[in-house]
């Protein structure tokens, strides 16, 4: 099949920031054809954000430095035209939705592009409604931008470059600040635009899932170079090789991959979604072992040791109403006991941030009790029970201050009363463990650096409780692994930790306990599995269980009840395998 | 959380004037307030602020904000006590003069503070901007510049306050109720702060350029702003206040 000639091409194009030596793209080659719909995906550092600036024509106009080879949008060289020219062919969003916003209300933020690329008068208000239409946020017009959620603001910069009709469409990890129901909506509604309009969609995602469901090709960036790239099937056919660049794989997808390694499937098409995980395993299981209904159940859910210790965290029926806002909870109840990870999971707005933030003290309920480590938190300043409660928030930058890192990390301690002398020593083997250089200033790392600074001065505290708010938002595969690994070394040593996360894989694969919240109040609680394999509260919650939950509860259903309460990959191919011998 | 000058919407005659228009009546009775001395028009220009607040439908927004300027004025006014040496000693250091001023200072910073914050609250920002580009021929970049600060200092007051509860949750005494020790734990904060203003200008940048920032020229606001008669006639009265100003 003859390639239609590409849109945006890469030839060769490598590039370095400043006078910096390592460079962020080295020797790309890529093409966009018209009408694609491509995610990027790679661990941090991978150069993405630079590709994606490549591609929208911010570098060479925007962004200093030296770049060697050529980029082409739509025939030219980005070098021999202006980035606004650049801009009637590509429209791109950055990650950051707030500074990409140039007004304070909706519609204006339409008009601008539209009024500055001298769109006639008479065709403005056509134009904006469109847009608006397309998008799906036509009531939102006359809204101040300051007052919408995360997912409204997305949609609003959208439909502010749909005004514009660009060609192209390139997006830096819109989704990364979005709850999985309003990411889900994003990807719908690019997939609408390149299918009804034609427009071609380029799209940096962390989330994997989505990837699949959705793009026709995937490029997958390792240290400014293209390490793979095809469509989701090959892509995700190499899980092995991709786990070792940093990159997470959809559970189904490690399903297959890890039947196929076992010898029960040839290799090289990997599952991409439930629906074609579970016709997939119903085919095989049948095939192979008709009539073996009753197979002996696998050995789902094993059993975790119960936990007896007092517990370190209790909310005893707790209500709080944030004045002049929707942050609201009610009747909030539950404990948390040393050496136990407890997740709560829910929608944007359920209110799970304000149950941390009366957890670690920054709030006080208005009615019913917070306790922590015995302390009740109306009685007790935020700032003395940081000593006991540690909390890694979701953006690192906010909690980092000081210019080194060892500084950094004895801070915390010598804030809490240790002495100059053991604060540091403590920092000191802490910043040695994470492999952290003790001198760097915490500013100039990476994201991800960033984050393990953030970590290692929540760890260095040795607290009681640890509170996680998204610990994995922003960070690749291998970064949220780290975290996550940490943090279960720091439960096994008796620490109780709560976390607050989007990503349900996370959640089933550490969390014990998960609390489900909406509305401001708690709808469930209980062992993980049996809360995920709970589709009626999920739906109610409005949360999607995680993919090898889901494919369990539908293999149980439809095949052989021995996959019920199955939560991991193992679980499956185990139970999968045990039935075909 | 919403800021201080957030636009309230409305319908009123206030709300419908042209934004420059609203700018010269701000800036006249600032130029009053600052050109009288005597306290019956002192007091009738910040009565008439006031009546145009409610008028707007804003009078609570505005009385709010009187509490961040009372507490200015009284500091005026001491210093106003301390440094005026001239007439009969009553107190201390306090002098008769000092006392007859002193007051005057204080509804002066009210009435200049407050005009131009009401003006703010009934105007769209972009509206501002395409005016005085329209009407007073300022250069799009500075209005877009203008505008822009307006619109960061909210979010950077979100921002400041994220990081004040991430250190207060790290054990930094940000609840300490004395003022002076608050304020000395707030300096460091400027780094995390700076950091992030830099960085969100920076793209801002990046973004309104690649919407065709250098394209925009006087004629390309979709919305028009004509001097009407209503805005004619507020003029008019603009400059008999200053000139009330000037005589009383």
């Amino acid at each position: 099949m003859a390639q239609p000639s590409p849109i945006i091409r890469l030839d060769d194009v490598s590039f370095s920031y400043g006078a910096s030596a390592t460079p962020a793209l080295d020797h790309v080659s890529l093409g966009i054809a018209p009408g694609e719909f491509v995610g990027v995906i790679g661990p941090s550092g991978a150069g993405k954000s630079t590709l994606a600036a490549a591609l929208s024509g911010a570098i060479p106009h925007h962004y200093r430095g030296q770049l060697f080879g050529a980029v082409t949008v739509d025939g030219r060289d980005t070098c021999e035209v202006t980035l606004t020219d650049i801009s009637r062919v590509v429209g791109s969003i950055s990650q950051d939705i707030d500074a990409q916003m140039v007004a304070s209300v909706v519609e204006d933020e339409l008009l601008f592009g539209l009024e500055n690329f001298g769109v006639p008068h008479d065709q403005i208000p056509g134009r904006l409604a469109s847009a608006l239409e397309t998008v799906g946020i036509a009531e939102l017009r006359e809204r101040e931008i300051a007052t919408l959620s995360g997912g409204q603001k997305q949609k609003v910069a959208i439909a502010a470059m749909l005004a514009l009709r660009p060609r192209v469409l390139v997006l830096d990890e819109p989704t990364a600040a979005l709850d999985p129901v309003s990411s889900s909506t994003v990807f719908e509604t690019l997939r609408a635009l390149n299918r009804d309009a034609g427009i071609t969609v380029v799209v940096i995602e962390q989330k994997v899932a989505l990837l699949c469901e959705h793009c026709d090709r995937i490029v997958v960036m390792d240290r400014g170079q293209v390490a793979f790239e095809g469509t989701p099937r090959t892509v995700f056919s190499h899980g092995r090789e991709l786990r070792a660049l940093g990159v997470d794989s959809p559970r189904v997808a490690r399903i297959s991959n890890s039947l196929a390694e076992h010898g029960v499937i040839e290799p090289g098409a990997p599952y991409l979604s439930v629906a074609e995980a579970r016709d997939l395993v119903a085919d095989l299981v049948r095939g192979r072992a008709a009539g073996e209904k009753n197979a002996a159940a696998g050995t789902p859910a094993k059993p975790r040791p119960a936990r007896t210790a007092d517990p370190v965290v209790s909310f005893r029926d707790v209500s709080f109403a944030y004045p002049g806002s929707r942050a609201t909870v009610e009747h909030l109840s539950f404990d948390a006991r040393p050496g136990e990870i407890v997740g709560i999971v829910g929608q944007n707005g359920a209110g799970k941030t304000t149950l941390t933030k009366l957890l670690n003290g920054l709030f006080k309920p208005a009615s019913g009790e917070v306790l922590v480590a015995g302390l009740d938190t109306r009685d007790t300043p935020t700032s003395r029970l940081a000593a006991h409660v540690s909390t890694l928030f979701q953006n690192p930058d906010r909690q980092l201050c000081k210019d080194t890192v060892l500084d950094e990390l004895a801070f915390g301690l010598e804030l809490t009363g240790v002495g100059a002398g053991e604060a540091r020593e403590r920092a000191r083997s802490v910043a040695e463990r994470f492999g952290l250089s003790l001198d760097a200033a915490p500013f100039s790392l990476s994201r991800g650096q960033r984050q393990m600074v953030a970590l290692a001065s929540v760890v260095v505290m040795e607290p009681e409780v640890v509170l996680l708010d998204e610990p994995t938002s922003g960070l690749d595969y291998r970064e949220c692994m780290t975290v996550m690994e940490t943090v279960r070394e720091m439960a096994e040593k008796g620490c109780a930790v709560v976390m607050v996360c989007h990503d349900m894989e996370v959640v089933s694969d550490f969390a014990e306990r998960v609390i489900v919240m909406a509305d401001g109040r708690i709808l469930g609680q209980g062992p993980a599995d049996q809360v995920f394999a709970d589709a009626g509260l999920m739906a109610r919650a409005d949360v999607e269980a995680p993919q090898v939950v889901r494919l369990a509860a539908e293999l149980a259903r439809d095949v052989s009840p021995a996959f019920a309460g199955a939560s991991q990959v193992s679980d499956i191919v185990d139970t999968v395998e045990g039935m075909l011998k | 959380m919403t800021s201080v000058i957030d636009y309230v919407p409305g319908d009123t005659l206030l709300h419908r004037l042209n934004p420059v228009t609203k700018l010269a009546l701000a800036a006249a009775i600032i130029a009053a307030t600052l050109l009288a001395d005597t306290y019956p028009l002192l007091l009738a220009l910040l009565a008439l602020t006031f009546a145009l607040a409610a008028y707007a439908g804003v009078p609570g927004r505005l009385a709010r904000l009187l509490k961040l300027v009372v507490p200015l004025g009284v500091v005026m006014f001491v210093f106003q006590l301390i440094f005026t040496r001239t007439g009969g000693v009553v107190w201390g250091f306090v002098t008769t003069d000092g006392l007859l001023t002193g007051p005057k200072v204080c509804l002066r910073l009210m009435g200049v503070a407050l005009p131009l914050v009401l003006m703010l609250m009934v105007t769209r920002l972009t509206d501002l901007a395409n005016a005085c580009v329209e009407v007073l021929r300022v250069p799009y970049r500075y209005a877009f510049t203008f505008t822009t600060a307006l619109r960061f200092v909210p979010v950077f007051s979100q921002e400041m306050n994220a990081i004040m509860e991430a250190q207060t949750a790290r054990g930094v005494e940000y609840d300490t109720r004395n003022p002076i020790r608050k304020l000395q734990l707030m300096l460091p904060l400027c780094v995390p702060l700076l950091v992030s203003s830099v960085g969100k200008t920076e793209a801002t940048a990046l973004a309104a350029e690649q919407r065709g920032f250098y394209l925009r020229t006087r004629e390309s606001s979709f919305k028009r702003y004509p001097l009407v008669a209503r805005d004619w006639i507020v003029l008019a009265c603009c400059v008999a206040l200053v000139a009330l100003g000037v005589v009383l």
